[in-house]
């Protein structure tokens, strides 16, 4: 019993090991690239080197580094908190009130999920060119901001919203409103850390669309530009390296600071 | 403190009656339960007098005014949820003050008045903490101390102890029974258990299916219950119904006899008889109302099953005949469950007679 115990025990390391390689691997594969010259990463060199100040100095010269961080940062945190404020509504509706069109309307936005992006793509596209809106950030973040499974998500984890709350808040002379500002949204606060980690990575990582909408190099985003770089004809790779660690870091951050708050709403807690 | 009229009260959820045409008179200052097994309606007709659910049709009145169409928060009523429904985000002292800050009491009052109902309930050492750090009791203190700050007409309980162990209960119950008479406000309060109801009720409503079957002090539903629902619902543990037909009829008495033992023949006093010789009727007879053999007015002869004995009392279960299964409450023997039969005797004065359809004959 006791060795079948320190076998699963090691059976569990080995594997939770190898998860964890997997996923650090790029990272440190990213971090050591970035100080490396383009040529000695094309050769296969593995080791730290001496170029980082110049891949640095060279990204620095080739991009606008804070209008690009501007435009990404901007479109990001503003399509996030749409999103999350149009989608938490729409989740509390769908689940507080009865009625018999309801699970109807539900299943249909459902639905939207199983449509591919590229298949709205185009007509989106010409949605967009026909308002006008083509080379904006309005037209990156309108498609985005009513997310069916963000909107889904908030309506699973309404479920554990207890209705007597609700009730007490009614009795109290609260109006619907008020109970969704005041109550429903304190007590939901990890649900709604949860979903801005996700909404915000989406966003921030947001490259297909952009690339169409975006035309000018003054609205593009940090994706988009070290996309760029890296598909230059002779690409800097140790450039590219700067450029994907300065895009990773945000998100890293927001995972990290949200980290606690992020588990707790993917494991539905409400405290 | 304000009395609360209920003129034919209906609910409907879609073409679904729940609530089937209540009539009912809460007099100010009383304490009314609403009982009846679950999914009767008990929740459903509180919360349409609390707001929450709207009154398809009929009146309600509290403290004479119509209320049928007014906010919940301006009905004068302040309610207890069965989950407390604290609100998870705020101290038990923000809790308390939150119905009156947010209607714009001014602070010093809020206070007073948080402090004031702290002190009734013994809260004061917790008014810093948060429900999650409260026990189940703590909280429901809590719950009770929301409802007082707001001195309300009117106080709503929706089964305020079921979430609460045995021992708590028992505790809450007496809590809640002082609170009312230190209080002196009217008070409605649902409950399944009708142990809380009858040691709590100045006035027990039944329900079985949206329909109150009587309304009466605890005492009056225990002596003199108008059909076999109520019999059986009330008193614990139940009545024994027994088949039982007419054996003769005179214009005061019907003497009935059982069906599964024809010779044990009981008189009964009936007014007004609605009923004839052979017609079929059930026989109530509750547990602590078995007499020892030769003492009453008939003997049965029953087959002991299994004897319970609790030390100030024993339960016999047993049966009359292979479909009749009875409980009797037996003080004075301890060696029953040696026993294969028992002969108890039935008085005629402690029982009941009802018709087929379970409508009492008296
Ligand atoms: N919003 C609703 N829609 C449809 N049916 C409901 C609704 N609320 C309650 N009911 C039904 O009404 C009946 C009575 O419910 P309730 O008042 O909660 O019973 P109780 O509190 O006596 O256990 C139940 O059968 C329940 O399913
Ligand atoms: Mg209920």
């Amino acid at each position: 019993m006791n060795v079948s115990r320190r076998a699963t025990t090691v059976l569990q390391y080995a594997f939770l090991g190898t998860a964890a390689f997997l996923s650090i691997f790029p990272f440190i594969w990213m971090a050591i690239s970035s100080t490396n010259k383009s040529i000695d990463i094309i050769s296969g060199r593995t080791g730290i080197g001496d170029a980082f100040g110049t891949n640095v100095a060279n990204f620095f010269s080739q991009v606008d580094v804070p209008l690009v961080f501007w435009n990404s940062t901007k479109l990001a945190v503003l399509a996030t908190l749409l999103t999350i404020v149009v989608s938490s509504l729409a989740g509390y509706g769908f689940e507080m009130f009865r009625s018999k069109a309801r699970d109807r309307i539900y299943a249909l936005v459902l639905l939207t999920l199983m449509v591919p992006f590229a298949a709205l793509m185009i007509p989106l596209f010409m949605m967009m060119a026909r308002s006008g809106l083509i080379n904006t950030h309005i037209a990156i973040m309108l498609p985005t901001i009513a997310s069916a499974f963000i909107i889904f998500y908030f309506r699973q984890s309404t479920k554990a919203f207890q209705t007597e709350l609700r009730d007490a808040a009614k009795v109290d002379g609260l109006k619907e409103w008020q109970i969704f500002l005041y109550i429903y949204v304190p007590v939901m606060r990890s649900t709604y850390a949860a979903a801005f980690v996700i909404v915000f990575m989406t966003n921030w990582n947001n490259y297909l669309w952009p690339l169409i909408v975006l035309q000018s190099n003054e609205t593009k985003t940090i994706t988009l530009v070290v996309s760029s770089l890296a598909s230059a004809y002779y690409p800097d790779y140790g450039v590219v390296m700067i450029g994907t660690i300065l895009a990773t870091l945000p998100t890293l951050l927001v995972f990290f600071v949200m980290q606690r708050q992020f588990v707790q709403g993917m494991l539905g807690s409400v405290k | 403190m304000a009395e609360v009229r209920l003129t034919d009260i209906r609910k409907r959820f879609g073409a679904l009656e729940i609530i089937k045409g209540v009539d009912l008179s809460i007099e100010a200052g009383e304490f009314v339960v609403f009982v009846g097994p679950s999914g009767c309606g008990k929740s459903t007709l509180l919360r349409m007098i609390a707001g929450l659910e709207d009154i398809s049709s009929g009146e309600l009145t509290i403290g004479g005014t119509v209320m049928n169409d007014v906010d919940p928060s301006k009905r004068g009523i302040a309610m207890v949820f069965q989950s407390y429904a604290l609100y998870p985000h705020m101290t038990v002292r923000e809790n308390m003050g939150f119905a009156l800050k947010f209607a714009g009491m001014a602070k010093g009052e809020v206070d007073a008045r948080v402090n004031d109902a702290a002190r009734i309930l013994e809260l004061e050492p917790l008014l810093d903490r948060k429900p999650k750090a409260l026990s189940g009791g703590q909280r429901q203190r809590v719950a009770i101390g929301r409802a007082i700050v707001r001195n309300p007409l009117v106080f709503l309980f929706d089964e305020p102890l079921s979430n609460l162990d045995a021992e708590l209960r028992v505790h809450m119950r007496v809590e809640i029974a002082k609170l009312h008479k230190e209080l002196k406000s009217t008070i409605i309060y649902v409950t399944h258990d009708q142990v809380e109801a009858m040691t709590l009720a100045d006035k027990i409503v039944v329900l079985r299916s949206g329909v109150v079957e009587q309304v009466g002090a605890p005492l009056k539903l225990y002596d003199d219950p108008s059909n076999t629902f109520v019999a059986g619902f009330i008193g614990s543990p139940r009545m024994n119904f027994l088949k039982a037909h007419i054996a003769s009829l005179t214009d005061k008495n019907a003497t009935v006899s059982l069906t599964s033992q024809p010779d044990v023949r009981l008189t009964l006093p009936i007014a007004a008889p609605s009923v004839a010789v052979g017609d079929v009727v059930t026989l109530g007879v509750r547990p602590e109302h078995f007499l020892g053999q030769g003492k009453g007015d008939a003997d049965v002869k029953v087959k002991v099953d299994v004897a319970e004995h609790l030390g100030n009392t024993s339960y016999v279960y047993a049966h009359v005949s292979d479909e009749e299964r009875i409980i009797i409450e037996h003080g004075d023997v301890r060696d029953i469950a040696s026993r294969e039969t028992l002969t108890v005797a039935i008085a005629a004065s402690r029982s009941f007679l009802f018709d087929k359809n379970g409508n009492r004959l008296r």
